[in-house]
């Protein structure tokens, strides 16, 4: 019974037209697992869209952004996604250079900062920042080089940079607050990092459980633990070096049949409607001014921020990487 | 005197027409998918991979030799001790040690870390699950209960006048060892090392969960990693024919090798027990092995019954359930019925150049890496327009009988030879055709082990994850993928859940099956 | 009746061996000859499982060179493996018919005195009583030549004189052309009506 709903919304999609008035179309919207899950983002966006644009939205989870591009890739033309959401401007460039994504033609002029890409729209931004327990970790690190220098009992979390957006944002922090030394930092990270897992989720998940010390995820995170669970254990750990900045966008499929329905969906999702249900499920700061709305329990930015250039991450995503892994192996 | 051989085998033209149409349709699949990959690479831009091939390769055959190494001390030690031992439940545990070989290994992985992770039972011990040692570790628990269980049928079979002999000689426990053991399970050591080593080697669920990153990987994780995290199939191509040239290497070199016999027969009554410290040893090695083995299951158990409820009322999970149960079914059966096809066929023929091309290609899972089939007959499906989730059944299904096709020719192949070899004259003699000869002489003796077959093949596609994990479907779920994306999600009581159903389930079918059909073939005879 | 016609074999350019033979109908004749002097190649030959260099082999007038095993109008009993161990006695005897027929099973089975042990496995018999399931099966195909490798070689004296008995009357009352060979002298004595002795690769009355 599954198996034939899959090919009739195959062979749906494939024709591009509703069969009958009473068929919906159907935006089909790939994305990270934690975005779609019953606590993230997805459900509110989707029923807040779907209240006025008369389709239905279905999600598509991967474990993290870069393998959702990746599968986008890898299906080529009978790929059933729309739209793909939850990449990094890290990643921009390269989901760019597949030649897969249409200009998204929104007018970006209402967000909180200047936005030039025309392939991809923003829709939050966090700071990359270690997660700890304040009870088990009362000192914790304040910087890489602090981190280096505990012992080896003390265990973090980080993804893997090929397929998560943390993962490829830690690479680009390190490098951005190192240059040259980064290999040296890296190796110096190896015997404390207890596993380097697939996707944001698995990750934290396991440093939840107590698997690990620390996991790389967002300085926002805490507040998830502050608001919605009442737990204030969890705190953001401030590194010396500085902290990076990801913007999350989205973007259109040139191969979709629903281009139309998809702009509108990521319009909606910078809208102020859109926006307002970010920050408390995903966790992370909103592009557009809410004031008021915004929780205090999120924090200030960090102090100091280090400046990340998108062309120099697209050149030389691989190389670093390459290096990242190499260190550590 | 030597015998025109050729006529000493009944003439089975049909059999040999039959494996002979198997053995190319698997090369030809093999070769499709291959060039499927090879045609979508063409094109790609190499943008540089992340992919160390020495180191990998490297990384690659140390997990696996370890694993072997470890596996087969803790088999022969293990093995020893059951030998001699007498207790109260003594089949079971056997049973359960035999059950290893089909216990799918992400729940194995799962259990290592429930037992020996940090917020584990043990977890105060500090012992280290992720990386080269956990995985070893969950490779050992698997591979070295298979190892016991056949080592230990090679020491039951030992002649009772040999152990009565050295009984009455009064040997010491060590000289006995060396002197009466040893010489009976030596010959069958390279052969399940060669195994061991394949499945080590080949490894996937389980170096992808606790491999613990790029340090740790195997060659089919890496495939895995180019086509589903970089997109570089050039890479996904190039590691793929190593994978092969290697796995081909050392399925050749043992091939050579004496077959093992996976006979699982009642062990033999009388027994010779050993004194003072090495009894206590025996019980010490015996304690720890089941503990070693028993204790990740069991904890898989525990932690999946805590949040049975939610997992129960989800309808994602029935679903699953399901097609797990169905494509299970379905790869079984397919997998005896080329199995049959291939060691008939085989046993028809006396010329060895005839033997090696018809029974080749059913070990073919054991050299080609699942990954890679999965990958060229997605990317091959693709370019026929169709959609992955269409066809993925179809997939699964095939990719999961011809990956226990090797233990099922290995079950049942040397059945049929047997009856071709020392009873062909009789056949001819008697003027049976085939037909009959299988429905009359084959059938009878194949009967009691299909059931052991089918559990086999049905626990195998069970537990199965990397064909399906490359398709990552969405529509078409099987029970192991929706373990790993509850992982993925951050929902590990519900992934824990999971596991400990799919355990319980792979136990009753390898309990079931086997029995439902010794009680068939019981009533027919 | 059987007859062999210097049917000639050999490995090499000159045949090891030359054979010429009769044996008649409701006769029991006997081949003779050291361990290892060709007697398993004859009944090889005669069989159907060698191809002879030279030479016919006739069976009752009808010369059968050509025909494969599966068709030459011959029965055998082995030494060992003359049954299938994994079967009862009675489905032993059922693969003696093309069609099952559990009547004539059961009469073939009450005349070797083997009533009871119809659903016994073959592999828990005696070798007196697997002898006696392959006779039955024998009786059941009646091919006019009934050939006997060492048969009684695994069976204790008692046993052994019983059967040898049987296969003597069965011969007779059937009237098969029945070949023994056997290197045991009281066989010979006790049921052979001709006798052959194989050496040098040639057969010489006795």
């Amino acid at each position: 019974m599954l198996r034939f709903s899959a090919i009739a919304l195959a062979a749906l999609l494939a024709f591009g037209h509703p069969a009958g008035a009473e068929d919906k179309p159907t935006l089909t919207v790939y994305t990270y697992d934690s975005f779609a899950a019953e606590w993230g983002p997805g459900p509110a966006l989707k029923s807040g869209f779907e209240a006025t644009c008369g389709c239905t939205v279905t999600y598509v989870s991967a474990e993290d952004a870069i393998s959702a591009l990746r599968r986008v890739q890898l299906e080529g033309a009978t790929t059933k996604a729309d739209a793909v959401v939850g990449l990094d401007t890290f990643i921009a460039g390269d989901a760019r250079a597949t030649g897969l994504f249409a200009p998204h033609g929104i007018d970006t002029s209402g967000l909180s900062f200047p936005w030039t890409d025309p392939d991809f729209v923003p829709f939050d931004y966090g700071y990359f920042a270690f997660v700890y327990n304040k009870e088990k970790t009362p000192n914790p690190p304040a910087s890489f080089e602090d981190l280096i220098k505990l012992p080896a009992s003390f265990k973090i979390v980080v993804m893997d940079p090929r397929s998560s957006t943390p993962g490829l944002g830690l690479v680009v922090w390190i490098k951005d607050a190192y240059g040259d030394r980064a290999a040296e930092i890296w190796s110096g990270l190896k015997p404390h990092i207890l596993t380097m897992s697939r996707g944001w989720s698995e990750g934290y998940g396991l440093f939840l459980k107590g698997e690990a010390d620390m996991a790389l995820s967002y300085t926002t995170s805490p507040a998830y633990h502050a608001l919605a669970e009442n737990d204030t254990r969890y705190a953001a750990a401030t590194f010396s070096e500085g902290h990076i900045a990801q913007v999350e966008v989205s973007g259109i499929l040139k191969s979709s049949p629903n281009q139309d329905l998809a702009r509108s969906f990521l319009a909606y999702m910078a809208s102020p409607e859109g926006q307002k249900a970010i920050p408390q499920t995903n966790w992370m700061y909103p592009v557009i001014d809410l004031g008021a709305e915004l929780p205090e329990a999120f924090g200030t930015p960090p102090t100091k921020q280090l400046p990340v250039d998108e062309a120099t991450v697209t050149a030389n995503r691989n190389a670093w990487i390459e290096e990242a892994l190499a260190a550590i192996r | 005197m030597p015998r025109s051989a050729s006529r000493v085998i009944p003439p089975r033209p049909l059999r040999l027409a039959g494996g002979a149409a198997i053995a190319v349709a698997i090369a030809l699949l093999i070769g499709t998918t291959f060039w499927s990959i090879l045609s979508a690479a063409t094109g790609q831009p190499t943008a540089g991979s992340s992919t160390d091939i020495g180191y990998l390769i490297y990384i690659t055959t140390l997990q696996a030799a370890l694993s072997t190494v470890f596996s087969l001390i803790v088999g022969v030690a293990l093995a020893w001790a059951l030998n001699r031992l007498r207790f109260p439940g003594r089949t079971l545990v056997i049973g359960l040690f035999a059950s290893a070989i089909v216990t799918p290994g992400i729940i194995v992985a799962f259990g290592l870390l429930a037992v020996w992770g940090r917020s584990g039972w043990l977890g105060g011990l500090g012992v280290p699950v992720f990386g080269l040692g956990g995985v070893v570790a969950a490779h050992i628990i698997l591979d070295a209960a298979f190892a016991a269980r056949i080592l230990l049928a090679r020491l039951d079979a030992i002649p009772e006048a040999r152990l009565k002999t050295g009984q009455s000689l009064a040997l010491s426990p060590w000289t006995r060892f060396a002197n009466i053991d040893w010489p009976a399970i030596r010959g069958t050591l390279p052969g399940l090392a060669a195994i061991i080593f394949l499945l080590a080697f080949t490894s996937f669920p389980i170096v992808l969960l606790l491999g613990g990153g790029p340090a740790v990987q195997t060659l089919e994780v890496a495939i895995y990693a180019a086509a589903r995290l970089d997109f570089d199939l050039v890479m996904a191509v190039k590691l793929a024919l190593i994978q092969i040239a290697l796995c081909s290497a050392i399925i050749l070199a043992s091939s050579a090798l004496a077959p093992i016999s996976t006979s699982l027969d009642r062990p033999a009554e009388p027994r010779w027990r050993d004194a003072g410290a090495a009894h206590v040893l025996q019980w010490l090695v015996l304690a720890l092995a089941l503990f070693g083995f028993a204790a990740p299951l069991l904890a898989v158990l525990a932690d999946g019954f805590r949040g049975l409820g939610d997992v129960l009322t989800d309808r994602g999970f029935w679903g699953a359930a399901l097609t797990s149960v169905l494509v299970g079914a379905a790869s079984a059966l397919l997998a005896l019925v080329l199995g049959l096809l291939i060691a008939a066929a085989r046993a028809a023929t006396t010329s060895r150049v005839a033997r090696v091309a018809i029974g080749a290609p059913a070990y073919a899972y054991l050299a080609v890496p699942a990954v890679a089939l999965a990958l060229g007959a997605f990317l091959f499906v693709r370019n026929l327009g169709v959609t992955p989730d269409a066809a993925a059944p179809l997939i699964v299904v095939i990719a999961n009988a011809l990956l226990s096709l090797p233990f099922v020719m290995a079950a049942l192949a040397p059945l049929f030879e047997a009856i071709a070899q020392s009873r062909g004259r009789l056949i001819r003699s008697l003027g049976l055709g085939g037909v009959r000869q299988f429905t009359a002489i084959e059938w009878p003796l194949l009967a009691r082990d299909v059931g052991l077959v089918l559990a086999l093949s049905f626990c195998f596609s069970l537990g199965d994850l990397g064909v399906i994990a490359l398709f990552d479907t969405q529509d078409f779920v099987t029970l192991p993928l929706l373990m790993v994306r509850a992982l993925g999600a951050y929902r590990t009581n519900d992934a824990a859940t999971i596991a400990a159903l799919m355990l319980l389930l792979t136990i009753g079918a390898f309990i079931t099956l086997p029995a439902l059909f010794e009680r068939l073939s019981r009533a027919r005879t | 009746m059987l007859a062999l016609d210097a049917v000639t074999f050999g490995y090499g350019s000159k045949p090891t061996y030359d054979f010429t033979m009769e044996a008649v109908a409701g006769e029991v004749t006997a081949i003779r000859g050291a361990s290892g002097s060709g007697k398993s190649t004859l009944l090889d030959l005669i069989a159907g499982f060698l191809e002879p260099a030279s030479g016919t082999i006739r069976i009752d007038g009808n010369t059968v060179n050509h025909l494969p095993p599966e068709q030459r109008p011959v029965s055998i009993l082995f030494q060992s493996e003359t049954l299938f161990e994994h079967l009862t006695a009675a489905r032993n005897v059922a693969l003696g018919l093309p069609h099952p027929d559990p009547a004539r099973v059961a009469a073939a089975l009450a005349e070797l005195n083997l009533g009871d042990l119809g659903n016994q496995r073959a592999a828990t018999l005696s070798g007196g009583q697997k002898q006696r399931v392959a006779l039955a099966r024998t009786l059941l195909r009646d091919k006019p030549v009934l050939l006997l490798d060492e048969p009684f070689s695994a069976l204790d004296d008692e046993t052994r004189a019983a059967t040898r008995t049987l296969v003597q009357s069965l011969t007779r009352k059937q009237k098969w052309a029945t070949v023994l060979v056997t290197h045991h002298a009281d066989d010979i004595g006790a049921i052979a009506d001709r006798v052959y002795r194989l050496e040098s690769g040639r057969l010489e009355t006795l």
